[in-house]
């Protein structure tokens, strides 16, 4: 089989990337001014204590020492212990990363239908008022600052309109529901509790609107300049002229064909997205990964970073490889 | 069905609002295709073909201001109802595209495509469309259903793609039939087969077919009538024999006699020795195309062995996949050789490192099929035809002087240097193309099927300055092409090449006189003649593809 040939040599692929990445990121947080251990030093604290200090946290050894512990963990599934916290990475981990992923790709998935849709729907109007409302709109969805825009809808929709919970958690207090994979809304749903599903959806909308509003414009005009350019096609005249019927005209030649121009840039629009969450998650207190990220790396808490960076690496090389086998199942000219 | 004509277009007026003014793109157009004819509309691109095309199929440009009736069975076209239309296109009258290979859809099976109109048209369903597509693709001369009908657009060949166009027209059940320049780019004996489709498609289903053509010849072949088209008006029109022997109208007479004959050779070329040392020394060649993953290949090129000497130039002939395109592309080193020796202009092409592929991309140039493709849209004429010369190192003024040069060289002003693709001709991008590939003093020039993509009026005045470029005797010429009639006015010796071999090699004079290949034969035999008539073959030749 072609596909798992192809599948695997991918996968194959992963390995000296992951190992460039552990290498690169174990490097340049130590590279970087500052110390971990700035952090407990009080005036009070003698030279010995941090000595002491840092024989606890397994740095007074060399470098390459540290190093080979390191990458021995990992291989035993250890990412080492917050220097913070002074709790293992994989417990903080499990309970982050979960959250993050349901904002993250709940957002793009809606975004993608969305600008399907809207960039679809544009294109058929080109140039008519209802393509420019679309157009201009999308625009200044993308030009408002997110931090920003998510407390413009807290204000709107929380404290006025009083139609969504407050930002302050992923679900209401109270709601009984046990953690599986930390993304409530998910574990909602594999446990069949509706009562924790209802209340996890209420406190995804504005977080999910806050980021759709900012990235769906680039989707929805890259929808929009593939479809005109079907519509301008050979292919498009030649099923018109044939008096194709307008439903299989939409979805067999249309549809089709913008959605298989998209697999690449929606992938790069998920990696976007995971980067600049971190924003959406303190405005919403989104107990998630970027926050937990960007505390590690305000406090030099380097097996926080490193961990950061691999499970970074892991979803964009796992975004680039699904978008690169759904552009091969949507269009057969791709080979693998 | 109603007695009278299928199609009736009476003084049909159509006007283009642009920017600056009005093109009057049909001027009090009159046409009538009767059930069973075959009518052939010829005349040069611009000339108004396309448009009257769209017009009997509803599909003018939205701001077309339009006078006149197309009356298809008694109804107006111009002036149907959406729904009216709906039923139209297709049902009453189908289109088969030009360049049906980019007309379908690519990311669709054909056997989709083919059930998005039966569906449409027949109202079949399931079964229906099953055995349906099967008896349409039969019909077009596919015998290989399964393969084709679960084949992606990119997977068949021009020709098979054509006859697939065809399938689909014929799935909307027409009543008429428009076939737009449907041969192009198709080689003689696939012309041959898709014109004779469409004859047997009016002779015994009774459709009428309005076939397009910029080539009066082979519309001649099939064509019960004709109808001359030049800038929008009819010049002429009549039955295809008194169109053909007594024309009355001078643009008529220009087409024809810009029809290449095979039986007219022009004098030849004022010869040179051939005693200069070779440009091209082949011997023994294979080019063996591996497929990914290391599955089985393809053998374009099997032991080829060909001298081309300065001051000559060699034609190569043979049909699509023959491996013509492959031995042109070895010639400029784009394909390497996987056995036997290749040297060009003293360059080994087996073992090419940098400083030799750069010194062969001075030695060898190339003048394309598709002119206009070839040229960078944003960049002016000057800038294509300076951009050979950037390696030698020469200054502006010197660079401008030499493309100034090389353009008149082609029958082009200067005028034209500042010009961008967009407003070139078919023919003027032609002279462009190679214009910039004489610039550099090549050695050897390689062309690639360059007149295939042009009118014929047009085709015979490149055809003319190419035969005047071959009394140079510094540089030697390889013509590819797959018209044995293009070939024969300038070339002094001829290679017909068959599934990657050369079948025979000679003279011109002694492969156009005494062909000794059978295949060579039939190439010969099935080369458009003016007058002649194809013979009706009901079981078309099946065809391989490339």
């Amino acid at each position: 089989m072609r596909i798992v040939r192809y599948l695997g040599l991918r996968l194959a692929l992963l390995v000296p990337t992951l190992l460039g990445v552990v290498v690169l990121s174990f490097v340049l947080v130590r590279v970087l001014p500052g110390d971990p251990l700035a952090a407990f030093v009080t005036p009070s604290t003698t030279s010995e204590d941090i000595e002491k200090i840092r024989q606890r946290l397994g740095l007074d050894v060399s470098m390459w020492e540290q190093f080979t512990t390191y990458v021995g963990g990992l291989f035993r599934g250890d990412l080492g212990t917050s220097i913070q916290s002074g709790s293992p990475i994989t417990t903080e981990l499990s309970t982050r990363f979960g959250p993050t992923m349901e904002l993250v790709v709940i957002s793009v998935v809606i975004s993608l239908l969305l600008a399907l849709v809207l960039g679809v729907w544009s294109a058929l109007r080109a140039n008519r008022p209802e393509d420019h409302v679309i157009r201009v709109g999308s625009l200044v969805g993308t030009a408002l600052p997110e931090f920003w825009l998510g407390l413009i809808l807290i204000a709107v929709f929380y404290k006025t309109l009083h139609w969504f919970p407050a930002p302050s958690g992923r679900v209401d207090r109270g709601v009984d529901l046990t953690s599986i994979t930390g993304a409530e809304g998910f574990d909602a749903l594999l446990a069949g509790n509706l009562t924790a599903l209802s209340s996890a959806l209420a406190h995804l909308v504005l977080p999910v609107a806050t980021i759709v509003i900012g990235i769906s414009a680039s989707l929805m005009r890259h929808v929009r300049a593939s479809a005109i350019e079907i519509l301008a096609s050979p292919t498009w005249r030649t099923a018109q002229a044939h008096g194709v019927r307008r439903g299989a005209l939409l979805r067999g030649y249309l549809l089709r064909g913008t959605a298989a121009r998209l697999p690449t840039l929606v992938a790069i629009v998920l990696g976007n997205v995971l980067g600049g969450v971190v924003l959406v998650e303190y405005v919403f207190s989104w107990q998630g990964m970027g926050q937990w990220l960007l505390r590690g790396l305000l406090y030099r808490d380097y097996p926080v970073i490193q961990a950061g960076v691999l499970i970074s690496a892991v979803v964009f090389a796992v975004a680039y490889l699904v978008a690169d086998l759904v552009q091969a199942l949507l269009d057969p000219r791709v080979k693998l | 069905m109603s007695a009278g004509p299928l199609l009736d277009v009476r003084g049909l007026d159509v006007r283009i609002p642009v920017r600056d003014g009005t093109v009057h793109a049909l001027r009090g157009v009159d046409l009538r295709v009767e059930p069973g004819e075959v009518v052939g509309l010829v005349g040069e691109s611009g000339g108004g073909k396309s448009m009257l095309a769209s017009a009997v199929i509803g599909m003018l440009p939205a701001n077309a201001v339009t006078q006149g009736e197309v009356l298809f069975r008694g109804a107006d076209v111009l002036t149907m109802t959406r729904e009216e239309l709906l039923h139209h296109r297709g049902h009453g009258a189908a289109m088969c595209f030009q360049h049906a290979r980019a007309a379908l859809e690519p990311m669709r099976q054909v056997r989709k495509q083919l059930a998005d109109r039966l569906r449409a048209h027949r109202h079949l369903g399931g079964q229906g469309v099953h055995d349906e597509s099967r008896r349409l693709l039969t019909e077009v001369g596919i015998t290989d259903l399964d393969r084709v009908l679960a084949a992606f657009p990119h997977e068949l060949s021009g020709g098979m793609a054509q006859r697939v166009m065809i399938a689909l027209a014929l799935a909307c059940a027409p009543g008429l039939l428009l076939a737009d320049e449907p041969t192009t780019g198709l080689d003689v004996t696939l012309t041959a087969d898709v014109l004779g489709l469409l004859r047997r498609l009016a002779t015994e289903e009774g459709r009428g077919v309005l076939l397009i053509s910029h080539d009066i010849a082979a519309a001649a072949l099939v064509c019960d009538r004709i109808v001359v088209l030049r800038a929008g008006e009819v010049v002429e029109m009549g039955p295809t024999r008194q169109v053909i022997d007594t024309p009355r109208d001078d643009y008529t007479r220009e087409l024809l006699a810009a029809v290449p004959d095979i039986d007219r050779p022009l004098p030849p070329v004022d010869h040179r020795s051939t005693a200069a040392a070779p440009v091209v020394t082949l011997q023994d060649v294979h080019v063996h195309y591996r497929a990914r993953f290391g599955r089985t290949g393809h053998h374009a090129l099997r032991g080829v062995s060909l001298e081309v000497h300065a001051g000559t130039t060699v034609g190569i002939v043979g049909e699509s996949g023959s491996g013509k395109t492959t031995l042109a592309r070895m010639l400029l080193g784009l394909v390497a050789p996987s056995a036997g020796r290749a040297s060009v202009a003293g360059t080994d092409l087996s073992r090419l490192d940098r400083a030799s592929r750069r010194r062969l991309s001075r030695s060898v140039q190339m003048v394309f099929q598709d002119p206009l493709g070839a040229l960078d849209p944003r960049r002016t004429v000057l800038d294509a035809i300076t951009e050979p010369l950037i390696p030698l190192g020469l200054s502006n003024a010197e660079r401008q002087e030499r493309a100034t040069a090389v353009l008149r060289r082609t029958g082009l002003d200067d005028r034209f240097l500042s010009r961008y693709p967009h407003q070139l001709s078919g023919g003027q991008a032609q002279r462009v193309g190679i214009a910039r590939a004489l610039v550099a003093d090549p050695d050897l020039l390689v062309f690639d099927e360059p007149t295939s993509a042009l009118d014929v009026t047009v085709q015979a005045q490149i055809l003319d300055l190419i035969r005047d470029l071959a009394a140079d005797t510094a540089r030697a010429q390889v013509f590819v092409s797959h018209d044995l009639a293009t070939v024969r006015s300038f070339c002094d010796r001829v290679v017909v090449v068959y599934l990657g071999e050369i079948v025979e090699e000679g003279t011109v004079a002694e492969v156009f006189e005494s062909p000794r290949h059978a295949y060579t034969k039939s190439l010969l035999a099935a080369a458009p003649r003016l007058g002649g008539r194809l013979v009706d073959n009901p079981t078309a030749r099946e065809e391989t593809t490339s």
